[in-house]
């Protein structure tokens, strides 16, 4: 420190750069010093760890899609061979094209389609709206509210099938004799009878989900408000204050300045009831009947045109059903390839930190 | 500009008529806030309510659907809860094990969650593919596609299976036999019930890496959001990483830990592939058994709502929350 060394040659100036001569320790020794010690070992040691381990996961993850990918090619005597493992020895589309023509596939897509879409349109929309709502706005029974969402969060809707299915069955708004349909049916008044029973019959329609999601009840619609609210609060409010000040509405600060900073969120709202309401398969149990129309849930069986009776049978079958499986995931996949930027960073600013 | 030069004189003067008639801002802000979340209370009003006081309802009640349309109600009583209780022969043990269940997976979701998220947040190369990957079983393995998998479980169970079916069972199966992992912890003398607790987790491993991903991304936001400038100072003053771990990282999350425990918690007993819910769901589906799945769901949902409030109660007490002023 105290004893100066050789001060450093300027070999070269020119306006921008300088170039500087000094005497450093050789190239090989400060490798030496940097790579070959126990800390860096460790360091070393630590990541390879890390990353196996995440690795290990992301294959016990990936490993039953690359499966029932590969299943999913495989001809019928595939199955009964035993030293078929993992690739298809006949590849074959022939599960595909079965399930396509035979099962309405594509019946059931748009269908499913025009349900998910309306429903997760909606749930977005409206939880966005009430999530704002508690998250910035001061009004009595603001708290008793919100315990009011948790508690639509906790009850299982399994708790309350029956008496879904027996609201949207004997569809009625009012209590007892003093209800919209039983007025319109001719419960109070004879001469007034637009319907034939004093209830709507909403079973086998798209109704029950959509007045659902229009009112924020449906499946874990509790979930997104939450966590849009959790948003909106990380929002700073001077930002609203300021566009107040200028003379702008509640509504209009919202649909003009709040909207567009949280669409990263939204997305990830639509895409996550968007895709809980593709492959749901307890409401449209509830709702809808055999007779109804032609969902997901009802594509996933046995091809007529295949064969399935013979010793593979039950693989095949799953194998088949699994196949049913891919057709059904393979919108949501690609949908997921778009959106799945979107989806980390919306999770990572919904900022759920209580 | 004549407008305006009266509405400045508006604010200005201070015009009694308006004064009359606009309220404050506060009050009209909270008029604003009922406008947003009108959609939610005419839902709880017209729909939410009635659905639950009906199902409560049911529960005391026999129905019957009438041939002409509609249906009829009998009282019965406490009937259909003594019938789950005492006349079905395995409601009380599938409450039992499904519970016990619940307890066995809580912790280790919450620490797999925590775990995988601490590695996720460091830096490694694919990050954001691994973010990705692990985030996949929440959006796509669950209603229906958990469905098929659960049929597939059943079918291949009665025939030894060769061919995968794609349950992601063989892909645990291949990377760790639990025999092995029973043969290890027998050698390190730690009692059979810890052995067991083990082996359970490594069979339920797939089933577990499935439900975490919610609360993988929820504890990687908690992560994220403490400050750099802490670690770094920890850093200097020498501390390892594992100190770091314990006297800054875990008190930092606690509170996500606290969010993350309740949801699983939720999650897991809402979920359909829970082993109650199906059997409520079954008993559902047989004839004349709507009314005893709603006491039955009613019964479950105390004894979890029970649960919930103790693990909350336990658990804030350790929380730790950072004074933000």
């Amino acid at each position: 420190m105290n004893k100066v060394e050789t001060a450093p040659k300027i070999t070269k100036e020119t306006k921008n750069s300088i170039r500087v001569d000094f005497e450093r320790t050789p190239l090989l020794e400060r490798l030496k010093a940097r790579f070959v010690n126990v800390y860096f070992f460790q360091k070393v040691l630590v990541y390879v760890f890390k990353f196996l381990f995440l690795l290990g996961i992301s294959y016990v993850i990936l490993f039953p899609f690359y499966s029932k990918i590969s299943s999913s090619f495989m001809s019928a005597e595939d199955f009964v061979d035993v030293t078929v493992n993992m690739v298809p020895r006949h590849p074959t589309l022939a599960t595909y094209k079965a399930i396509i023509l035979d099962n309405n596939y594509w019946k059931a897509f748009l269908n499913t389609l025009l349900l998910a879409g309306s429903c997760a349109i909606l749930q977005t929309f409206v939880c966005c709206l009430v999530g704002y709502g508690f998250a910035k706005f001061k009004f009595k029974g603001n708290g008793i509210l919100f315990l009011v969402v948790i508690f639509t969060m906790i009850v299982p809707h399994q708790t309350l099938q029956l008496s879904m299915f027996m609201k949207f069955r004997y569809f009625d708004i009012g209590i007892g004799k003093f209800s919209i349909f039983n007025f319109l049916g001719g419960g109070l008044i004879d001469s007034v009878n637009v319907l034939k029973d004093p209830w709507l019959r909403l079973i086998n329609t798209f109704w029950p989900l959509i007045i659902l999601s229009a009112t924020g009840l449906a499946f874990k619609n509790g979930l997104y408000i939450f966590m849009m609210r959790s948003f909106f609060k990380g929002i700073p409010d001077e930002l609203e204050e300021s566009a107040y000040l200028d003379g702008s509405g509640t509504f209009r600060t919202f649909v003009q300045i709040i909207l567009p900073l949280s669409i990263p969120m939204l997305i990830t709202v639509f895409m996550f009831a968007f895709s809980w309401q593709w492959t749901d398969n307890y409401y449209t149990t509830v709702f809808f009947t055999t007779t109804g129309p032609l969902l997901m849930p009802k594509i996933v069986k046995v091809p007529k045109s295949l064969n399935t009776a013979y010793a593979g049978s039950n693989m095949y079958e799953a194998a088949i059903r699994n196949t049913c499986g891919i057709l059904i995931l393979l919108p949501l996949l690609i949908l997921y390839t778009f959106m799945q930027r979107f989806i980390v960073q919306g999770i990572e600013r919904s900022g759920i930190t209580g | 500009m004549n407008a305006s030069k009266s509405k400045n004189d508006d604010i200005f003067t201070g015009s009694s008529k308006k004064r009359k008639r606009g309220a404050s801002l506060d009050v009209r802000k909270a008029r604003a806030g009922w406008w947003f979340v009108m959609p939610f209370i005419i839902g709880i009003v017209i729909l939410y309510i009635p659905i639950v006081f009906d199902s409560i309802k049911y529960s005391f009640h026999e129905i019957k659907i009438l041939t002409g349309g509609g249906f009829k109600l009998n009282w019965v009583g406490l009937k259909n809860y003594s019938d789950a209780l005492f006349v079905d022969p395995t409601y009380v043990q599938t409450l039992v094990t499904g519970i016990k269940q619940l307890i066995v997976d809580i912790p280790a979701i919450v620490i797999f969650a925590l775990f995988v998220a601490i590695l996720l947040n460091g830096k490694i190369a694919g990050r954001a593919a691994f973010r990705a990957i692990f985030f996949i079983p929440v959006l796509l393995t669950t209603g229906l596609i958990a469905d098929i998998d659960n049929q597939n479980i059943l079918a291949t169970a009665m025939e030894g299976a060769e061919i995968d079916t794609g349950t992601g069972e063989s892909a645990v199966a291949q990377i760790v036999s639990v025999m092995d992992v029973q043969a290890l912890f027998s050698n390190m003398m730690v009692g059979t019930e810890l052995v067991e607790y083990v082996v359970n987790l490594v069979n339920n491993i797939f089933n577990i890496i499935n439900r975490s991903g919610v609360q993988m991304m929820i504890f990687l936001a908690g992560l994220q959001s403490i400050s750099p400038a802490i670690y770094e100072s920890c850093s200097i003053d020498g501390a390892s990483g594992w100190e770091t771990f314990w006297k800054i990282t875990l008190p930092m999350v606690s509170p996500m830990i606290l969010v993350n425990t309740v949801y699983t918690v939720i999650d897991s007993f809402t979920s359909s592939s829970n082993r109650v819910m199906s059997y409520i769901s079954s008993v559902y589906a047989s004839s004349s058994g709507q009314v005893l799945s709603s006491a039955m769901s009613w019964m479950y949902f105390l004894i979890v709502m029970i649960i919930i409030a103790a693990v909350a109660g336990l658990l804030s007490l350790f929380v730790f929350y950072q004074r933000r002023d």
